[in-house]
């Protein structure tokens, strides 16, 4: 087991940097979620942890050891990809022990481990079997017990779920996560779903266009974000955002809708704004912001309803049921108002 | 069946059909000479009134002025395009993996250069040839054929194989090289096993245009005992009174190897070994 740390890790390919700076600091045995948007560059960065990607400025370390010019396979870490990338022509068995194999390891010593992480992933019985023999979920076992096999001082996680349907997705997170708690290796894992990064992370970074926009525990990141792209990532449904204006005590929304200035705000009458509210965050109520219904959907355990704020699209979720009709006037009264700069989107309070 | 499907159907035996028969009656021709008497051959008959296998023994015990080392010259031919198949192997996936999966560096230019060999007929190549394995010593060298035979099957092979080690995911050679791989164990152990099909495919190509090679041989090699069986079966016209009938049972036998190279491969020829390896 080992401490990740990256020190201002850039990457370029040719002229186009993809990667600025990103510093991280991974803990021994901490789960550790890389989330951000396609193309955010959170899968180059974890390649580059891996080796398979060289680095082009900073500093990469797993241990204590710099591991910027190590081979892969010298930096005592296991992958699992995103489309499995199982030997076809192997079994399972050869496939979990081909490392072993590779390393030399004494035939039984390679049984009794391949064995044991069969039997953590209850694969014991499909050992024999080819991968095209196996299903989605089943293979993406077999390419964890790969890793698990290895013993690695580091797990490396791209997108492993991403191609499994929606619910196996579900299951194989919890198993991810119950695995994590039993090994409690050091794992870096990347998805661009943020639930994903919700429910299994003990630390997210939230990258976005080759930057690390926030590093914190989930909730942190839920409740404190550092700018409006994180609040808008982090959070499902999304978190709502309506442009406003300061004019003294209050915010102007526009359409003469407006609420009270937000506790800590420091701005002049005049400057212009960025309000977030969690959908969460909007409670039905017999005054406040008026809005216009659009459409409720209920789902059984809350409503969700979607309406027109001053002229912006907004989204409410709340507990009780209601039978709004369209067009229909609702007023909401926000428990939690979030406040950016319009121009960086920068958390202002 | 409606009558779009019928018309779809009609198409595919309009085309079919006459393939089918141009492909056929040739090779009937010749088994329908081997089997006739020398005076019967040229009687026109669909089928002879006597049908013999005697050509077949006379073939068989080397009984005649033409087919005096038949048995030599017929493992000649074996001898040059199995080395053929297996060198042309060789260079191909040794060149397709530094290309394909290396990524060394010069590889656009080699396919490139692979591709351009074809704008040259191998005929205008014939003489130059013929130099160069003069001035290396090689004429009348069952070498001289080989490397002929190989540096002409090369391009195509090279081709072949990058592009079918294109669609090999370079996830398994990530894996792989995470799993602790060096390029060698990653060529011997992954790159290989999963190539076999192409590799089957491209080897019997390499093997066939050695086997059914004229001009070359017939240049580079001159001595009896060391030509080819498809230089042997020209001899046969070099007589007025050529004898068809040993010519085509000879011949015939000639075609059964690469028949019973295609029949056992067949399975290779279009089998893909690479499903379950990602999700696709």
């Amino acid at each position: 087991m080992a401490a990740v740390t990256l020190k201002d890790v850039r990457k370029a390919f040719g002229a186009t940097e993809v990667v600025h700076g990103v510093g991280i600091s991974i803990q021994d045995g901490e789960f550790c979620v890389l989330v951000g948007p396609s193309g955010c560059g959170k899968s180059t960065l974890l390649r580059m942890i891996a080796g398979l990607e060289e680095i082009t400025a900073g500093e990469i370390a797993i241990g204590g050891r710099v591991v910027n010019d190590i081979a892969p396979k010298e930096r005592d870490i296991a992958m699992v990809f995103q489309n499995y990338a199982l030997y076809p022509h192997m079994t399972v068995f050869d496939n979990m022990g081909f490392s072993l194999k590779l390393a030399g390891v004494a035939r039984q010593e390679m049984h009794k481990r391949v064995s044991d992480a069969a039997g953590i992933l209850g694969l014991d019985e499909l050992l024999q079997r080819y991968p095209r023999q196996l299903s989605g979920g089943q293979r993406q076992r077999v390419a964890m017990g790969r890793a698990i096999v290895r013993k690695p001082q580091v797990f490396l996680f791209d997108e492993p779920l991403s191609n499994l349907d929606a619910k196996l997705r579900v299951a194989m997170r919890t198993e991810i996560k119950e695995l994590h708690q039993r090994l409690r290796t050091t794992a870096v894992y990347v998805t661009h779903d943020q639930i994903e990064a919700m429910t299994m992370a003990d630390k997210i970074v939230v990258m976005n266009a080759g930057n690390v926009e926030q590093i914190g525990t989930p909730l942190d990141l839920y409740d404190n974000p550092a700018n409006q792209f994180v609040a808008g990532f982090i959070g499902s449904p999304a978190m709502n955002f309506v442009p406003g204006r300061v004019n003294g005590d209050i915010i102007d929304l526009g359409q003469g809708v407006s609420l009270p200035s937000i506790p800590g705000l420091k701005l002049q009458s005049g400057a212009e704004l960025v309000l977030g509210v969690r959908p969460e965050h909007l409670a039905v109520s017999d005054g406040g912001l008026r809005a216009e219904v659009v459409v409720v959907e209920p789902t059984g355990a809350d409503t969700q309803i979607f309406c027109k704020l001053a002229g912006h699209d907004i989204n409410a979720v709340v507990r009780e049921r209601h039978a709004f009709r369209p067009g229909e006037a609702v007023h909401f009264k926000p428990q939690l108002v979030y406040a950016f700069d319009s121009a960086s989107g920068a958390r202002l309070a | 069946m409606n009558g779009r499907r019928i018309w779809g159907e009609a198409k595919l035996w309009l085309v079919g059909i006459p393939i089918a028969l141009w492909t056929l009656i040739p090779i009937y021709h010749l088994f329908l000479f081997s089997i006739s008497s020398k005076d019967s051959a040229f009687g026109g008959a669909l089928w002879p009134d006597h049908p013999t296998t005697r050509n077949f023994g006379i073939v068989l015990r080397q009984d005649h002025f033409y087919l005096h080392h038949f048995w030599h010259q017929i493992w000649n031919s074996l001898l040059i395009s199995v080395t053929t198949g297996v060198l042309t192997l060789l260079v191909a996936t040794t060149a397709a993996f530094a290309i394909s999966r290396l990524k060394v560096r010069g590889g656009r230019v080699v396919m490139n250069a692979a591709l351009f060999t074809y704008f040259i007929p191998a005929a205008f190549l014939a003489v130059p040839m013929y130099k160069a394995m003069s001035g290396f010593g090689l004429l009348n060298n069952q070498w001289s054929l080989i490397l002929a035979m190989v540096t002409l099957a090369s391009p195509y092979a090279i081709w072949v194989l990058k592009q079918a080690s294109d669609k090999l995911p370079v996830e398994l050679d990530e894996a792989a090289i995470v799993d602790g791989a060096t390029p060698l164990q990653l060529f011997r152990m992954v790159y290989l096993p999963l190539m076999a099909p192409s590799l089957v495919a491209v080897g019997v190509y390499a093997l066939l245009l050695a086997w059914n090679e004229y001009l070359y041989a017939f240049l580079l090699l001159s001595n009896d005992k060391s030509v080819t069986l498809s230089v042997a079966l020209g001899h046969f016209l070099s007589a007025d009174d050529s004898p068809w009938e040993l010519l085509m049972a000879t011949g015939f036998l000639y075609a059964l190897p690469p028949a019973a190279i295609y029949y056992v491969f067949r399975r290779y020829m279009v089998a893909g070994l690479t499903s379950g390896a990602v999700k696709s």
